[in-house]
């Protein structure tokens, strides 16, 4: 391999066709002069433009066998020959100089084009130069070097996170992967479930119990997620109506009002709520406002009078809070109680962490757009991880998510995209240069991933996904499947 | 050297030859061989403007030609044809000398379609030590270095190497082909430093024993008529017509005509080539052989298909060229720099021309 040109951050590296590059991978351009060493990854391989390429290419083609004929060859040129019109032009980003083993992020120079020494980096090599493995050991795949991939989950730590990529890629997969490796290191973790992906997270593929079985709680409304008013704040309460059911205001000041009254007299149930709305005296714009919000409220099947069928999430947040998943499971929820039931979670997480009850928590919202109101994207990344909720954003529409999410995201976990709109919305992420985003995630095969962020210390990784052991549900029903028949 | 030519006995067609019986001149391939070993650890540099193309050296004198014109029929009648072009090419210089890479092609339409075998490339380090082996490669040329006063100018040795091999193919296809018509590029001028008479009139009779007719295309040529270059004589006349300047002389100064000098226009276009034609043939036989071409060949811009895909074939492209460089350093362990173009350097982008 030999050095050709720097355009920027860019570097363009000549390699012959022994040398086998991938994208993704690591090169060192080594200056023997200085003792430095740029480390550079492999965002795009392109063929070298040879002078005569053209005339060669025309004049060898006998596709229609229009012109055919033998070569005699004595001195066996044409190996060279081939060997020139095969050499690859390798276009790199410079991710950080390698200055006597310090590891620098900075372009600012320029090894000698003539004497420079291109050679492949090992991801291993990589990590124990940049130090990545920390404390919180992760096996999260292998390299394109088919060596094992190991991260610090420490590093989710704090942060807000986005997983994304096509359909079938395996945003879900390592969605798991983490929130295990999370539990193995005693995080607890909520996740939003939309699809009941991840209730069989505590079963092998088998559906028999794993290692992660009593740490799995799943929640589901109606079922085993019913809370009675007095276990719901008012505070809860009020933002459930204000931002899941768009009770206007003089409504909920009303509202306020009766919940207080009921609290006083220690009769505060569904029932007394509805008797109290029906008899208070207020404007009949009013009282029809929240009678419509209680009716609503009374259908999600959410709230009981009866402590006895009640469960609390907070029990389950206890329980999880030295390792473990509580899973609310949302399938088969309509729209308004999605967002009531999310509201409620929410809210009550919320008055755990301001409380110091749950020192944080690791939130996975997948497809976030379908139940999180408007504001709560802001709260997310300002409000809500100043209280410990460290979110993580699953979506296979990346422009669900505001540009702010991305350019606030600490990690971001890649899967392939080949929609230019799509890799543009991700390309925003202040991670990476765009040109890395588009050039590697277009060509990413499935259940591979960029990983890029604090996670790998800011030296973006291709990486296979690891399988695991736990029962896969929330896959696609299909129509043609042998169960079909 | 003609000991190394297969001799075909059989009277019936037999074109394509088996690769085993075209055999190379081992002298050839070993004077190729030779010529490099001792270039090993020497610097060589690459010049920026590689190809030097040698005009033909002609000369016309005073003469009273006249000319005749014929207008031409396709004759159908299936005619094997056979179209030889050699390239060279300078690869770049070394300390002692040059490097230069030569190639041949022949190419031949059968049945609709055709068909190709490069002979090459072959490189050479020609210095001033071993420029005279050429030579010795073959009799006619040995004959002819005997005649000269001084010795060649190493860039000469381009010419001599390319031509060495051209007449080694021609020969090669005049001996193994029978009723073709084979084509060349450039004249049938002989007498030079490179194409002796005699060997010319060796190419020709085997030609002609194997019932071969050799058509000699240029692109390029100098001979006027009335002051007019003779290509421009027949542009406006109807196609295919063929215009045969007779009463040229045979001698001009130490050249030979060894053909004769006709003019073709074969397609509608302005496109008019020199064509020379064996001088042993009646203009009858000439003609025929023109009306063949024109029947059993594509001829586009007046230029017969098989011998542009000759040149195409034994061009070499910037690709190769640097394909072979590589051959060259790796197998003689060089190491190639570039060496500044002193033109570039003082006259900036007026600097054209040759290297030096």
């Amino acid at each position: 391999m030999r050095l050709y040109k720097k355009e920027g951050t860019t570097i363009q590296i000549i390699s012959f066709p022994n040398e086998k590059v991938e994208k993704g991978d690591y090169l060192t351009v080594e200056d023997p002069n200085t003792g430095k060493s740029l480390i550079v990854q492999v965002i795009d391989i392109q063929y070298a433009n040879i002078p005569g390429i053209l005339d060669e290419l025309l004049r060898n083609y006998n596709g229609d066998s229009y012109i055919q004929g033998e070569d005699v060859d004595p001195f066996e040129v044409a190996t060279h020959i081939a060997y020139i019109q095969d050499a690859c032009l390798l276009i790199c980003k410079i991710r950080a100089t390698n200055n006597n083993g310090d590891i620098i992020s900075t372009s600012s120079w320029l090894p000698s084009r003539s004497q420079a020494i291109v050679k492949r980096l090992p991801v291993e090599t990589l990590f124990a130069q940049a130090k990545i493995n920390g404390k919180h050991s992760m096996h999260l795949g292998e390299t394109i070097e088919k060596k094992q991939l190991h991260v610090d989950v420490g590093a989710l730590d704090g942060g807000l996170n986005i997983i994304t990529g096509k359909k079938g890629t395996g945003k879900s997969h390592i969605s798991k992967l983490l929130t295990l490796s999370l539990v193995n290191h005693g995080a607890p973790v909520v996740i939003l479930d939309l699809n009941s992906e991840y209730t069989g997270l505590g079963q092998d593929v088998d559906g028999k119990p794993n290692e992660f079985h009593g740490k799995i709680h799943v929640l589901t409304p109606r079922q085993n997620l019913k809370v009675t008013l007095i276990q719901l704040k008012l505070r809860v309460m009020l933002s459930i109506l204000v931002n899941a059911l768009h009770l206007p205001g003089t409504s909920a000041r009303e509202f306020r009002r009766i919940w207080c009254s009921l609290e006083q007299k220690g009769v505060l149930t569904m029932y007394e709520l509805g008797e109290g709305i029906r008899n208070w005296k207020c404007n009949q714009h009013v009282r029809d406002a929240l009678f419509s919000r209680y009716y609503t409220l009374l259908n999600s099947g959410l709230f009981t009078d009866n402590p006895a069928q009640s469960s609390s999430l907070e029990d389950s947040l206890y329980k999880a809070r030295i390792g473990g998943v509580v899973v609310i499971n949302l399938h088969d929820t309509s729209i308004i109680d999605r967002l009531i039931v999310v509201e409620y979670v929410l809210g009550k997480l919320m008055e755990l962490l301001a409380n110091w009850k749950l020192r944080a928590i690791f939130l996975f919202a997948e497809e976030a757009h379908l139940y999180l109101r408007e504001t709560y994207w802001d709260d997310i990344v300002t409000r809500m991880r100043h209280f410990g909720v460290f979110t993580t954003f699953i979506t296979n529409q990346p422009d669900t998510i505001r540009e702010n999410i991305y350019r606030q995201a600490d990690n971001l976990f890649l899967f392939n995209f080949n929609n230019e709109h799509d890799l543009e919305t991700i390309s925003r992420a202040s991670k990476v240069d765009a040109e890395t985003v588009k050039c590697v995630a277009r060509d990413l095969p499935p259940h591979h991933c960029l990983v890029l962020g604090k996670v790998v210390n800011d030296f973006p990784i291709v990486t296979k996904v690891r399988k695991l052991d736990v029962h896969a549900l929330g896959q696609t029903r299909l129509f043609f499947s042998k169960e079909s028949y | 050297m003609n000991a190394q030519y297969p001799i075909t006995t059989t009277p019936k067609y037999n074109f394509p030859p088996p690769i085993e019986t075209l055999q190379l001149p081992q002298q050839f391939i070993e004077f190729s061989i030779r010529s490099l070993k001792k270039t090993q650890h020497s610097q060589t540099s690459i010049t920026n403007n590689t190809t030097i193309q040698f005009p033909t050296t002609e000369y016309p004198k005073r003469f009273s030609p006249t000319t005749s014109l014929a207008k031409l029929i396709p004759n159908r009648a299936k005619t094997p044809i056979v179209a030889i072009d050699v390239s060279s090419i300078k690869l770049g210089e070394t300390e002692t000398g040059i490097l230069l890479a030569t190639r041949g092609a022949i190419v031949w339409r059968q049945d609709n379609h055709y068909h190709y075998l490069r002979i090459g490339p072959f490189p050479f380090h020609i210095t001033e030590k071993n420029k005279n082996e050429i030579y010795s490669l073959n009799q006619h040329h040995k004959k002819a270095h005997l005649q000269e006063y001084t010795s060649p100018n190493l860039l000469y040795t381009q010419t001599r190497l390319t031509t060495l091999l051209e007449r080694w193919i021609q020969m090669s296809v005049n001996q193994t082909t029978h009723n073709s018509l084979i084509l060349w590029d450039g004249s049938l001028t002989a007498g030079t430093p490179e194409t002796s008479v005699q060997e010319m009139e060796q190419l020709l009779k085997k030609a002609r024993d194997n019932q071969n007719t050799v058509l000699a295309f240029s692109k390029m040529t100098r001979l006027l008529l009335h002051g007019y270059r003779v290509t421009d004589l027949i542009w406006k006349h109807p196609s295919p017509c063929l215009l045969k300047i007779q009463n040229y002389p045979i001698h001009v100064g130490p050249l030979c005509l060894m053909g004769n000098v006709h003019v073709a226009k074969l397609t509608e276009d302005r496109y008019t080539f020199r064509l020379d034609i064996d001088k042993q043939l009646s203009h009858k036989q000439s003609i025929e052989a023109v009306q063949k071409l024109l029947g059993n060949d594509l001829i586009l811009q007046s230029y017969p298909e098989t011998l542009r895909l000759a040149h195409i074939f034994s061009t070499f492209t910037a690709n190769e060229v640097l394909g072979i460089q590589r051959c060259i350093a790796k197998e003689s362990n060089m190491r190639i720099i570039t060496r500044p173009n002193i033109r570039r350097i003082l006259f900036g982008r007026f600097g054209k021309g040759l290297e030096g």
